[in-house]
Order: structure tokens, then C-alpha cells, then sequence
């Protein structure tokens, strides 16, 4: 059975006198086996953080059910809880406690014993790379390593399920490759995660299955490389162009040319518009485009010919971009 | 019920390092009160002897009334704006309303050990004056002093989750400043009967069965409520405001 199931998840939240209601979550069904390291990947509004609320039981789901092992967390919250260990968006650490107070009390609110609480706090500090912070409050502390005190934190009860809430937003690089490398060694000891972004390439590193999220709904769902190949080309083709007349027509005659999408660009001031052509690598291809857009009168921009990526699968799917 | 412990010891340990700028906040007012009303006034012969009798446990009332309300007034600011540090607690297998019933008795803990503190530091305060009639009770004193904590806390619970934090200054101002002067912390509750029917309005004030309570146990010699209407009142308020404050933390923390 799986681990975590979703079925049919809506959650509406109520309106105010000034506000009309917000579907944030509307259907939303998805199961996560044992020991995956699932993705949920969409832009800001999607409905991600709601739908992991309601997985942790802060959220009060409208419709649907969750079972996390086989617990109907709506029914039982307190079983479901001690399987599951969240990593919030926000920075939540106790302010009135040292790192080290902070894991050993959590320990604590799950009922661990006390040698157990000091020894794995010793070893989760060890191993998220925070023992020298150990006795300091943790508003000294960077993004960073604010962040792995919580997964630190999150791992003390020894839960089943860890949901992680935009993990790597607001980190510099360095930071987010660290705690990439940290997910990725917890996956490989089994531990079932879940994770939200809006990063294409960390969804695509990390993930071993995906669900593109827009609008409260799961757009799909498969593996980073099946998704890749749900593309109607091999390559991608983006002309950024400014163009009196439209050029489609004679771009999508071109041999070679599998589909055509007009990508909204948001808020760029100029007046290029942005196409996205599919792909099949053919001689004379990029020669034929270019005469077509010369011909057209357009004014070429720019151009960049790529491997599909999942930025792509997700422009495809809602023909917008991922603002990061 | 190892959780609620547990959560308990960290407040605790919490309140132990802070406690020297939390005994300021709660004891510096009534103690000044005292030092004017209880010492300076009757030593000028402003006011009567008896006033100071009157308003010792009175002050003792409001004090924990004070303590109680910050106890849990000033994480629960923190907790509801922005930081959310809160979620941890709901997190625990303990469910949010095992989180508010914790979040009481941490601030009732609070609120009874002011009290308590507040006592003796009022009586050292005045024992220059004579006349003073404070004789307390202990077996009463420590189940009374219990029950106002609790009383006070949960009515900060359901002040602070009905405000939006923001405006929680404002309480101070409108809410708990007229329950102050208006809840039988200067006066006795006997000494209403000069009103008639508008004593009435008084017993809507949970800080007047507060006041009588502490009256009851501290200057037994004071005429004072009848124990059976005193209970009624604080068991009935404690009921009252904890089902609120409860009901109101569930809404404020769960979307």
C-alpha cells in the first residue's frame, strides 16, 4: 500500500466582506510509495503549500481524504502526526531555545526517552552540519543553516514521511546544493519525502516523480525524463522576436517543425514576443527559420536551441513561464 | 498527556530565564499602587485605615489577572503574526486544543506565582501602618490563587485570539483598564449594596470574583461574597473563556 495517499483533495478557503473565497486546492489526487522522494513543482499560488497543510493537518482540507499509512489523518490526527515531520516555508525554530534545546525538546514532545533525545540530537546536528551552532539561539543563525536545524528538527520523532514546504527558497547557491546533497542522503536511507518548489532544476535533480501544479489541479504526473518526453520534439527552438505580422504560419510550414506555442513573457517593458518552436534536428533547419523570420520582417532577438527541459514540459502544459 | 507535560516543562524553563523582566512587568504597578495608596496616603491621613485592608486583595487579584493575560498574551503575538512558531506545537501528536489547554496553565502557573510573590512584598510594604487586618489562609489562599490563574489565563487566550495582534496595546487600554477599576479591587463587593440594583453589573467582570476570592482567603475579617456565588462566578468564567479562548486558537491556527 502506499505510504501517503491523496483523493481528491479540494480546499476552497472562505472569503471575507472584502475577499471572494479562494479555491486554492480543487481535486487534487496523488499516492507516494515508500521511500520516493516526490515532487510537487508549480509557481506561487498553485496550490503546493496548501495541499502539503492539509497532508500535516494545518490545513483543514474543504473535500477528500488522506491516508498516511493507512491513517486517515481528518479521523486521527495524533497517530498521523507521529508519522510525519514537516519542514515549513517559514522559519519556525523556537526562538527561546538553543539549537540543541530545540531538537531535544521536540524529542521530548514525541515522548522519546532522554538518552535517545540527547544521542540523536547529537547525531542530527553531526550530520546536518550545524554542531558548532549547537548552543546558540537560532535567530544567529544564516538561511542555511536556520534550514537544516529544521530538518534536523523534523527528523528527531524518526517520522515516515518528511514534507518539505519550498526548502531551497531564499537560500544562496552553495546552501541549496548542501541541502540538496542532504535530501538526497536521507532519500537514500529510505525515508519517504515530499517536496515543493518552484525550481525547474532542483525538481528535475532531486525528484523521482513529479506533479506540475497550476491553479489549484495536477496538470501531470510522471518521472522528470518521461515528462521531458511527453515534448512533441526532440529540441527546442526560442526565437525572441519583434515581428509587424505574425509569423507562425510560415515557421510552422518549415520540415522539421513538430508545434509552434506562443510563450506569455511577463513584465519585460520591450516588445518582443517569445516562440517556442519543437524540434526535429534536420540540415538546414535553423537556416530555413532564420529566412522565414527575415522574410516575415521580423527583427530577431534573440535565439537559443536546448534539450528539452522541464521548464519546457511545464510551458507546454500552461504556456506560461515560471516566474523563480 | 506526556506531551502537554512536556510542553509545559519548556514554558517553564522559558519563564525561569525570563523572570526577572516578566516579575517587573507584572509586579512593578501593584506595588507602586501599594507604596501610594497603602503607605504614603493613609501615613498622610488621605485616606482611611481601612482602605488598605480593602485593597490588598484586591491588588493581588489584579496582579494575577495581569500575569495571567501576559502569560499567554505575549507568546500568542508572536505565535499568531507571521512566525508561526506555534506550528510545532500543533504539530505534536497533542492536537490544538490540548495546545491552547497547555498555553493556560503555563500562564496560570505564571499568574499564581505573582500572586503569591505580590503578597508578601505588598504586606512588607505597609506593615509600617498599623491597623492592617491580612491574616491569609493558606488552605484557601493556594486552590483560589490556582483557580484565578487558570480564570486569568484562559481570558487571555480568548482576548489575545479574538484581537488581531496588532492591536493587542489597545486591550491594555480598553478592556483590561476598566475591568481594573471596575472589578471590586478597591471596593468589596458588600460595600455595593449602597448602589442597589446596579451592583448586578459587576458580577459581569470576572476580576470581581477575583477580588472577593483573594478578599476571602487573605482578609478573612472583610465582609466578602458568599463562597458558594464566588465559585459559581470563577468556575463559570474559567468554563466560559476557555471554551472561547479554545475554540477561537483552533480557528486562529488551522486554515
Amino acid at each position: 500500500m502506499s505510504l501517503l495517499v491523496v483523493d481528491n483533495l479540494v480546499k476552497t478557503y472562505p472569503g471575507g466582506r472584502k475577499s471572494p473565497p479562494v479555491e486554492a486546492v480543487r481535486g487534487i489526487s496523488f499516492a507516494v510509495e515508500k521511500g520516493e522522494l516526490f515532487g510537487l513543482l508549480g509557481p506561487n499560488g498553485a496550490g503546493k503549500s496548501t495541499t502539503i497543510g492539509c497532508i500535516n493537518t494545518l490545513v483543514r482540507p474543504t473535500a477528500g481524504r488522506i491516508l498516511v499509512d493507512g491513517v486517515d489523518i481528518t479521523r486521527a490526527p495524533p497517530e498521523a502526526k507521529r508519522r510525519i515531520a514537516v519542514v515549513p516555508q517559514t522559519r519556525n525554530l523556537d526562538s527561546d531555545l538553543t539549537v540543541r534545546e530545540i531538537l531535544t525538546y521536540h524529542g521530548r514532545y514525541f515522548g522519546l526517552p532522554a538518552a535517545e533525545r540527547e544521542a540523536r540530537a547529537d547525531r542530527l546536528l553531526e550530520e546536518l552540519k550545524v554542531a558548532d551552532k549547537a548552543r546558540a539561539k537560532p535567530k544567529t543563525l544564516s538561511g542555511g543553516q536556520q534550514q537544516r536545524v529544521m530538518i534536523a528538527r523534523a527528523l528527531m520523532h524518526d517520522p515516515q514521511l518528511v514534507l518539505l514546504d519550498e526548502p531551497t527558497t531564499g537560500l544562496d547557491p552553495q546552501a541549496r546544493r548542501l541541502l540538496w546533497d542532504i535530501l538526497r542522503g536521507l532519500h537514500q536511507r529510505g525515508l519517504t519525502l515530499i517536496l515543493t518548489t518552484h525550481y525547474m532544476e532542483e525538481a528535475d535533480r532531486l525528484c523521482q516523480r513529479l506533479a506540475i501544479v497550476d491553479h489549484g489541479r495536477i496538470l501531470t504526473l510522471d518521472t522528470p525524463a518521461a515528462l521531458k518526453k511527453t515534448l512533441p520534439g526532440a529540441q527546442v527552438l526560442d526565437l525572441w522576436v519583434r515581428a509587424p505580422r505574425p509569423l507562425a504560419p510560415q515557421l510552422r510550414a518549415i520540415p522539421g517543425v513538430q508545434n509552434l506555442e506562443h510563450v506569455e513573457v511577463e513584465g519585460d517593458g520591450d516588445e518582443h514576443e517569445r516562440l517556442r518552436l519543437f524540434v526535429d534536428p534536420k540540415d538546414g533547419l535553423l537556416d530555413r527559420v532564420l529566412h522565414a523570420v527575415r522574410e516575415g520582417g521580423a527583427d530577431l532577438h534573440h535565439v537559443n536551441l536546448a534539450q528539452p527541459s522541464l521548464e519546457d514540459v511545464y510551458i507546454h502544459l500552461t504556456g506560461k513561464e515560471l516566474r523563480e | 498527556m506526556t506531551v502537554f507535560l512536556a510542553l509545559l516543562q519548556r514554558d517553564v524553563l522559558v519563564a525561569r530565564r525570563n523572570a526577572g523582566p516578566l516579575l517587573v512587568a507584572t509586579l512593578t504597578q501593584p506595588i507602586l499602587v501599594v507604596l501610594v495608596f497603602g503607605n504614603l496616603l493613609p501615613r498622610m491621613q488621605l485616606v482611611a485605615d481601612e482602605f488598605r485592608t480593602v485593597m490588598l486583595p484586591g491588588l493581588m487579584a489584579i496582579t494575577m489577572m495581569m500575569a495571567g493575560v501576559q502569560g499567554v498574551l505575549m507568546p500568542l503575538v508572536q505565535d499568531l503574526s507571521g512566525g508561526r512558531e506555534v506550528d510545532e506545537r500543533i504539530l505534536t501528536p497533542i492536537g490544538v486544543r490540548g495546545v491552547a489547554l497547555e498555553r493556560i496553565v503555563a500562564g496560570a502557573l505564571h499568574a499564581a506565582v505573582a500572586g503569591l510573590i505580590a503578597l508578601p512584598a505588598m504586606m512588607l510594604l505597609m506593615h509600617q501602618v498599623s491597623g492592617m487586618e491580612v491574616h491569609p489562609a493558606w488552605p484557601a489562599l493556594l486552590p483560589l490563587a490556582a483557580l484565578c490563574g487558570l480564570l486569568s489565563a484562559a481570558f487571555g487566550l480568548t482576548l489575545g485570539t479574538h484581537v488581531q495582534p496588532r492591536f493587542s496595546g489597545l486591550l491594555f487600554a480598553v478592556v483590561l483598564g476598566p475591568m481594573m477599576l471596575f472589578g471590586c479591587a478597591y471596593y468589596p463587593w458588600a460595600a455595593l449594596a449602597a448602589l442597589g440594583p446596579v451592583r448586578y453589573l459587576f458580577l459581569l467582570n470576572p476580576l470581581t470574583f477575583m477580588s472577593e476570592a483573594m478578599r476571602l482567603a487573605v482578609t478573612p475579617n472583610v465582609p466578602h461574597m458568599p463562597l458558594g456565588l464566588l465559585l459559581g462566578g470563577l468556575l463559570g468564567f474559567l468554563a466560559l473563556f476557555t471554551i472561547l479562548g479554545a475554540r477561537s486558537f483552533e480557528r486562529r491556527t488551522i486554515l
